[in-house]
């Protein structure tokens, strides 16, 4: 944006007015948000990418309104001969419609109010495409709304929102979101144990053993426990593991309802006996 | 030609200037003391004259009709004169206008500070008040067209266009929407109900920012701009364009400010339509007024006069591309009811308003004075801190508007409200509320440096109340209404003129207005909704009276973060009986729609005395005279008819019964408070208050406990 050529140029002068303004400028928000909306905040898209947003709005403001005074208010320079970008230069003149100031005094209007003349430029078309595309981003609203009835209506909206909430409420409640290690409870029933059998299946048997005797692990059908016993802290055992003592973590693979499962089917082992056992490890438990 | 002898009255330019740098420092200093409040409650000094809900309409009424009023007047006075090469049409009526609002402002803030108020937003003066204001306007309106009929120059300048335009809008636009049935001396209920009260009240609010805020300003850009600059208008084409279309389009988008409300829908899209499409019309007057200055850019580096007015017309083209941007729906479910709005409408206030204010009178003052502006260096010192002041004041409200926003909305991965707790997100932007002190602390150290500035200045000078000029005598040529020429025609013609830009103005009210009053489906009436017991009426009265609605809107957007937390979305039907409508535009605490029964009585009686006693670390203000004041009972009667006269169904003869039933439900209140260990009196208005909080949003639940 810098004239190299005529640095001392009016020109120059015009470029401190993007700066002075910058600052207010900068306190200008705009087009951010016409990136965002009201249906992704509330899904809950994270504050420090709508502050994203809103910086880059102030920064695309900012440029906006610099590109407004640099060539709304600029002065005619002299421009090289071959312009590259001449094309660039007379769509810029077409926008701006301006005459030239040396030429006003062609179009001063006769009329003198207390000292204030007229100038007859023409309404710069810039501002008549701005007008007209504003009348018609209006009637494609209405027609949006009311005709072809492609837009949502604000309860319309609020319904289709507030089912979305209860589909995904509905499938958090299915994986077992809403349980921990604090309000798990014991699973009994058949189906709920067959499920904890299969997971117990694919990832435990290598440690535990297929009948839960214990292999590298301990074994999980006795009364002894090395980190207690009881559906909450066989859940914990199972979610958080134990590194130092080779049991891994599953809360990765295994969500929470699984694990509930698991944990249960596991309790369901206490008192089979199988082939070959291991030795008692830890303490023994009874539940409180 | 022979030469016309006569004089500028210059001393009512003068009078109105110095009330608007009085009520300018006034209405600031209100404000910087409001802004403090809002995390130093204690700074109400725990009197009720100077709590927040009562000094807060103090600070805007000030700002908008104090200063920016007389600061119009000053401008008008000014160059009504000179562009009709006469004086004033009379002198009488020059002094009318100048006392009358001056009293007008007087009594403004005093019964405002007393608790008489209307609620609605920058139309809370009550009716004798409103009556005064009509006469003053039209005091104003003969003296203004007396000027413009004797003229010396056949045509109307543009500035002029903005004048008339101004005039006739205003007087609409308060007439219609304070009609109101006085109850008492100073307390009134308006005509409107509900939805209606709340199209009619943001028509009014969003055109008196139009026609009181702008338009009148844009007039005085037309003059001083030139003047200062010594250039000519851009574009004369451009003035007409950029005229007709924002008084047009302008009156349509009041209801932008009722977006996701329970305004029917087609008149809330009307809204956004057309504020969208006032993006070229405002801007028109930004781009005349900046490219004016082609050919002086060096001018405004050196003149702080210039360098006032470009900010003032870039904040004025920032604030009027920023609020149809808020109008449209998606921008707007952030924006609403947070301070972005508050960091909104300052950047027209401080920036266009301010600055053009302050830039016309660094020009007008020295030239009132015959001398030079007693110091340069001091109007740029204020040009620096103004600006700085803006920027902080700004940059504080939209940070903590959009993340106070963000957090109403923001739910946990399993569905639950991460911040249920309004409270939370209340302090969590208290640092914000401190920069923004800071800011407005920085504007109005610039504001008094211009005082002493222009008090130098005046010094320094000598003042002529009549400044002798001369002019030739108006010759009739008659105008042409041919192609080409049919405005000019219109710009020798101010009576057509007037009328034309009225019929212009009323279109886009009418549109919106009559189907939303004769249109019965437009308000779907709900059964289980019956009008206030006598006590309730009471209790919402003194709810007006302390300003709750400042911080508390009563209206929940049909958004699940605002449901869970509130609970069901108002209906246009929940409102019938409510005269005014409180659904309130800004939550500094949270919506109160459906607050009845949420807490126990004694939770209320509690958080009234003290409410950080409820809640740790609330900057809400307490209200403890409501403990002790007594309810006045005696007005229940005038209050039941005038609302009967409004059409609430309370049965023939009620009013001299209602105040049994008053004492009946204020004794059971009041048996729950003593049972509960609070030593409670029945009749106080504490009492009220809360049959009035605990009503709120009930009806609808009987309904659902009925199904």
């Amino acid at each position: 944006m810098t004239n190299k050529n005529n640095p001392a140029s009016a020109g120059q002068k015009n470029k401190t007015m993007p700066r002075v303004f910058s600052s207010l400028a900068a306190s200008f928000l705009l087009s951010s948000f016409s990136l965002t909306n009201a249906q992704t905040a509330e899904e809950g898209i994270p504050g420090s990418y709508i502050k994203i947003m809103l910086i880059a709005g102030i920064f695309l403001t900012f440029l906006a309104f610099s590109f407004l005074f640099y060539y709304g208010m600029g002065e005619e320079k002299p421009e090289p001969k071959i312009h590259p970008f001449a094309f660039l230069k007379r769509f810029r003149e077409h926008l701006v419609g301006a005459v030239p100031i040396e030429k006003e005094n062609e179009i001063l209007l006769e009329d003198d109010y207390d000292g204030i003349k007229e100038l007859n430029n023409k309404v710069p078309p810039w501002f008549n495409y701005l007008f007209y595309a504003t009348i018609i981003f209006g009637i494609f609203y209405m027609l949006n709304y009311y005709v072809f009835k492609t837009g949502k209506l604000q309860y319309q909206e609020y319904k289709e929102e507030v089912q979305a909430a209860d589909i995904q409420k509905a499938k958090l409640m299915k994986s077992g979101a809403f349980i921990n290690e604090n309000t798990v409870t014991r699973l009994v029933d058949a189906a709920s144990l067959n499920a904890g059998k299969n997971i117990f299946k694919t990832n435990c048997v290598p440690c535990h053993g297929p009948d839960g005797g214990g292999v590298v692990g301990p074994n999980l059908t006795d009364d002894y426990w090395i980190h207690g016993g009881g559906i909450k802290n066989i859940f914990t055992t199972i979610k958080y593991g134990v590194p130092a003592k080779g049991m891994i973590s599953w809360q990765t693979q295994l969500n929470p309802k699984q694990i509930q499962e698991v944990a249960s089917y596991v309790m369901s082992l206490h008192g089979t006996h199988p082939a070959n056992p291991k030795p008692p490890q830890g303490e023994k438990y009874t539940e409180q | 030609m022979e030469l016309e002898r006569f004089s500028y009255d210059n001393k009512i330019v003068r009078q109105f200037g110095i009330a608007a740098i009085f009520w300018g420092v006034v209405g600031m200093l209100v404000g910087l003391i409001v802004a403090t409040q809002l995390f130093v409650p204690a700074l109400n000094l725990n009197l009720q004259y100077t709590t927040f809900g009562r000094i807060r309409p103090i600070h805007t009424n000030a700002v908008i009709f104090a200063f920016v009023g007389n600061a119009i007047f000053m401008g008008v006075y000014h160059s009504l004169q000179r562009l009709c090469k006469t004086r004033m049409y009379s002198d009488m009526l020059s002094k009318i206008h100048f006392w009358g609002w001056q009293l007008i402002i007087v009594a403004a803030a005093i019964t405002l500070a007393m608790g008489f108020t209307t609620s609605k937003e920058y139309a809370e003066l009550e009716w004798p008040i409103d009556i005064a204001i009509t006469l003053v306007w039209v005091a104003f309106g003969i003296n203004m067209f007396g000027t413009i009929l004797k003229r010396r120059e056949k045509h109307l300048y543009v500035a002029i266009w903005f004048y008339i335009a101004t005039w006739v809008t205003v007087a609409i636009l308060h007439i219609v929407n304070s009609i109101e049935i006085p109850v008492t001396f100073l307390k009134s209920y308006s005509v409107y109900a509900g939805v209606q009260d709340a199209l009619v009240q943001w028509w009014y609010g969003h055109n008196a920012v139009a026609f009181f805020l702008t338009t009148p300003y844009l007039g005085l850009m037309y003059y001083y701009l030139p003047k200062a600059a010594n250039r000519p208008i851009y574009s004369y084409k451009l003035s007409i364009v950029h005229f007709w279309a924002l008084i047009f389009i302008y009156i349509w988008a009041g209801p932008h400010h009722l977006l996701y409300s329970a305004l029917p829908d087609w008149a809330q899209s009307l809204g956004t339509v057309f504020s969208i499409m006032l993006i070229a019309p405002s801007w028109g007057g930004m781009i005349n007024g900046l490219l004016t200055l082609r050919g002086a850019w060096d001018k405004v580096r050196q003149d702080p006069i210039l360098k006032f007015m470009v900010v003032a017309v870039t904040a004025y083209g920032m604030a009027t591309f920023e609020g149809p941007m808020l109008s449209l729906k998606n921008v707007n479910a952030i924006a609403h009811f947070t301070d972005w709005i508050i960091a909104h409408v300052h950047i027209g206030a401080l920036g266009w308003n301010g600055f053009l204010t302050f830039g016309v009178l660094y020009w007008l003052i020295p030239k009132l004075y015959k001398t030079e502006l007693f110091s340069k260096k001091l109007a740029n010192i204020h040009f620096w801190l103004g600006t700085l002041g803006i920027v902080f004041y700004a940059s504080a409200m939209y940070w903590s508007g959009i993340t106070q926003s963000l957090m109403w909305k923001q739910f946990t991965p399993l569905g639950t409200l991460q911040y249920p707790n309004f409270l939370e997100t209340t302090l969590q932007i208290i640092p914000m509320y401190m920069i923004r002190a800071a800011g407005g602390g920085l504007y109005f150290i610039g504001v008094l440096l211009m005082v002493y500035n222009l008090y130098k200045t005046a010094k320094q000078g000598s003042f002529e109340e009549n400044e002798a000029a001369e002019a030739p005598a108006l010759v009739k040529v008659k105008d042409r209404f041919v192609k080409g020429k049919r405005h000019r025609w219109l710009e020798g013609k101010p009576i057509q003129f007037l009328i034309v830009s009225m019929v212009v103005v009323l279109i886009g009210g009418l549109v919106e207005f009559l189907p939303t009053f004769l249109v019965k489906s437009n308000i779907p009436t709900i059964a289980s909704v019956k009008p206030y017991t006598p006590l309730e009426l009471q209790g919402r009265d003194i709810y007006i009276r302390e300003g709750c609605v400042s911080c508390h809107s009563q209206l929940i957007r049909p958004f699940r973060s605002e449901t869970e937390r509130y609970g069901e979305y108002s209906k246009a039907g929940e409102y019938v009986y409510d005269h005014p409508f409180l659904w309130g535009s800004k939550r500094t605490g949270p919506d109160l729609h459906r607050e009845g029964g949420k807490y126990p009585n004694m939770w209320h009686y509690l958080h009234m005395e003290d409410p950080r006693s409820m809640s740790p670390g609330s900057i809400m203000p307490a209200f403890p005279w409501l403990l002790t004041q007594n309810l006045d009972t005696t007005t229940t009667a005038a209050k039941i008819k005038a609302m009967r006269t409004l059409g609430v169904p309370y049965p023939l003869g009620y009013e001299y019964t209602a105040n049994e039933d008053l004492a009946k439900q204020a004794g059971t209140i009041t048996a729950d408070l003593i049972k509960s260990g609070v030593p409670a009196e029945s009749n106080k208005e504490i009492i009220a208050l809360i049959a009035y909080l605990q009503r709120l949003g009930t009806d609808i639940k009987v309904n659902q406990q009925a199904k």
